[in-house]
């Protein structure tokens, strides 16, 4: 990374929200394209981010606050930017846990690494309903629903959402479905029909990044 | 006992204290609460060992736990509120904590008590794979295999996939049918072992009150059984669960719920970890209002708790709470390994070693293969982790280190690999009940080393 971004990048990984943003806008406003910084700086940092929590180095909260510092930058870069914020980021995604189920961190987990690793992610909570999973996605224009489900018993109300989905040839043409969750077994995910699994949250950044047909 | 003016008074507070959005709770009470608290008691670990030798630093965990439950409560869901007690309030009611209970019923009863650091008294052993999946027709074999070791003093079911050959959903009538199936299959279980009075608690199939408390009720649970619930992480309930303890306290059921703090999740490292697990701890007695109070801390990727990262921060909280409290402690053994896997025995060791000279009342389990696949688990790890736990009495918390340490060197390398072992039905003979020779063997030869390190077995 060039020396020019490492005080960006340090705000990034410190989650220093106000300076990162500040930042970002000197360097916009100094003539660097915003999809620049994106490129050569936010992505390489919330990369080793995110490497640094597979090897818990860090933890949840850091990594939840340096996607915060980015969310503050993407927003207040908005403006700069020619077309949309499309060019700095990887997809969109919704992510809940499912009906019945109340269980969130590693959820939270999952879309933090995700958030970190370029995706919009716009989390449903906990004890969501098939019908309002799919609303929301249809409202996003997400491209991906990420489910999880923690106990046995709320895994039917996975197979519902994917039924759901594939239920309509609109909806099956424009979402996929990716699960996990501490229940769930590969061979189950695959027998209910899901379009990605995932172990832990480095597999589902994994199979994300496959689903949206990038390489990694 | 019902306790209706305590159990009132956390209702109302669920009603009536502060309201706030839960992400605020998350990132202001939990994790800010927990970084102040462990910057201003100095909590600071020693990250090589595996078992916490410092009763300074346990004491300040201790006192930083109070500070942080004080100051952070438990948030209702239900309401959107946080349930506070002072300090003073925490204080005054773990000092009328209850420091014995009585388990079970005629000759299979037995007596939990509130143990202490190094206590030579012999911790019970709740032996069962802890919720874990099983097929239908291998639930009452596999079930017994636990119940008829004598080391064994209580049990748990596993966890049905279906019934009468049907998936169970949460919230609906099937899930009112799974929780009579377990209550009724674990009683025959506990028939056909010859231990009817055998202490037990379960339900886990059926997560919604309704389901759960369906079951809780004459004909299944019995008032003589652990009653348990689980909180969500971290330290937060709903409606569902104070309707629960509700539904317990009024059977004088004896209420066991457990809490299961996710190392470098809200609470960061190991020291977070530790002010979080005896904190989590005591919001379980102060609002929960719990007899006895349980734990399985969990790794965010591996789902175990036999990572060295989980083992000495649940050390150091749990010594904390020894010391400084009379509460009846109890800890799930969740290893990577399952059957006809060393990697099993040397996980089972080294959690169990410092479970016993950390002063748990109880260890739960092994919920073997981190409790994720179907029928990976047998009674011999009971059996041997029993071994374990009454030799590992008569040790100093300093060769506890040392036998501990050995044991992870074994195992540490693999747990990357997930051997997960075979089914019980490879396991265990089906028609007798007992381990094939393959898994005796090798459970034998495990126990052999084990002793050759200083573990000295009674039998």
């Amino acid at each position: 990374m060039q020396p020019e971004y490492e005080p960006l990048c340090q705000a990034i990984i410190q989650g220093r929200v106000e300076e990162g943003v500040a930042l970002a806008i000197k360097m916009v406003e100094g003539g660097k394209l915003p999809v620049e910084i994106f490129s050569q700086c936010i992505e390489p940092t919330l990369t080793d981010v995110g490497d640094k929590f597979s090897r818990l180095e860090i933890f949840l909260p850091e990594m939840i606050n340096a996607a915060e510092v980015v969310k503050a930058i993407q927003e207040a870069i908005r403006p700069f930017m020619v077309g949309s914020s499309e060019q700095v980021i990887k997809g969109r995604i919704v992510i809940a846990t499912v009906f019945g189920d109340l269980h969130d961190i590693g959820k939270n987990i999952v879309k933090a690494m995700l958030e970190v690793n370029g995706y919009q992610v716009q989390d449903l909570g906990v004890d969501v309903h098939t019908q309002q999973i799919v609303k929301a996605a249809k409202e996003m224009d997400a491209q991906i629903i990420a489910l999880s489900a923690l106990m046995m018993s709320s895994l039917p109300f996975v197979r519902d959402v994917i039924d759901y989905v594939k239920s309509s040839p609109e909806t099956a043409r424009r979402f996929k479905v990716l699960v996990g969750g501490g229940c769930m077994s590969r061979e189950w995910a695959k027998s209910a029909g899901a379009d990605g699994y995932g172990e832990n949250a480095f597999e589902a950044v994994t199979v994300t990044n496959r689903l949206m047909g990038m390489d990694q | 006992m019902r306790h209706t003016t305590r159990l009132m008074e956390v209702i109302q507070r669920s009603l009536s204290g502060p309201i706030m959005d839960e992400e605020v709770f998350n990132n202001r009470h939990i994790t800010g609460g927990i970084a102040r608290v462990v910057k201003e008691y100095d909590i600071r670990i020693d990250k090589e060992r595996i078992i916490n030798q410092d009763d300074d630093l346990a004491d300040r965990v201790f006192q930083a736990a109070i500070d942080f439950l004080a100051s952070c409560g438990v948030y209702c869901q239900s309401t959107n509120r946080v349930i506070l007690y002072s300090q003073e309030e925490i204080k005054s009611i773990l000092r009328t904590a209850p420091a014995q209970v009585r388990l079970g019923a005629g000759t299979d009863e037995v007596l939990e008590v509130a143990r202490k650091v190094e206590d030579p008294r012999r911790p019970l052993l709740m032996g069962s794979p802890i919720g874990s999946p099983i097929e239908e027709e291998f639930f009452i074999p596999s079930m017994i295999s636990y119940i008829q070791e004598p080391e064994v003093d209580a049990t748990m079911a596993p966890t049905l996939g279906t019934i009468y050959g049907f998936e169970v959903r949460t919230r609906s009538p099937l899930e009112i049918m799974a929780a009579w199936r377990e209550a009724e299959l674990t009683l025959e279980a506990l028939r056909r072992a010859g231990r009817p009075g055998m202490p037990i608690t379960g339900l886990g199939m059926s997560f919604s009150d309704v389901g759960q408390l369906s079951a809780d009720n004459p004909g299944g649970l019995r008032s003589t059984d652990l009653h348990t619930f689980g909180v969500i992480s971290e330290l937060k309930t709903n409606f569902e669960i104070l309707n629960k303890l509700t539904h317990i306290l009024y059977r004088d059921g004896i209420v066991d719920p457990y809490a299961n703090p996710i190392y470098g999740g809200l609470g960061g490292g190991m020291e977070g970890q530790a002010v979080l697990i005896a904190a989590a701890m005591i919001a379980l007695n102060v609002v929960f209002m719990a007899t006895c109070v349980g734990s399985s801390p969990t790794h965010p990727f591996y789902f175990n708790d036999t990572h060295k990262e989980l083992i000495l921060p649940t050390s150091l909280a749990f010594q904390a709470l020894a010391r400084n409290t009379s509460l009846m402690t109890n800890l799930t053994i969740s290893p990577v390994g399952g059957p006809l896997t060393k990697t099993l025995l040397y996980e089972c060791t080294a959690y169990t070693i410092m479970c016993t000279v950390s002063g748990c009342s109880r260890i739960l389990g092994p919920r073997s293969a981190t409790g994720a696949i179907a029928g990976h688990f047998s009674g011999l790890e009971a059996r041997f982790t029993g071994e374990v736990m009454s030799a590992a009495c008569h040790l100093d918390r300093g060769k506890a280190e040392e036998i501990a340490q050995r044991a992870y060197e074994k195992y540490a390398p693999d747990l990357i690999k997930q051997p997960y072992g075979k089914h019980f039905r490879e396991v265990y003979d089906l028609k007798t009940i007992q381990p094939v020779d393959a898994w005796l063997k090798m459970y034998e030869e495990v126990k052999n080393e084990v002793a050759s390190w200083g573990l000295t077995f009674e039998s």
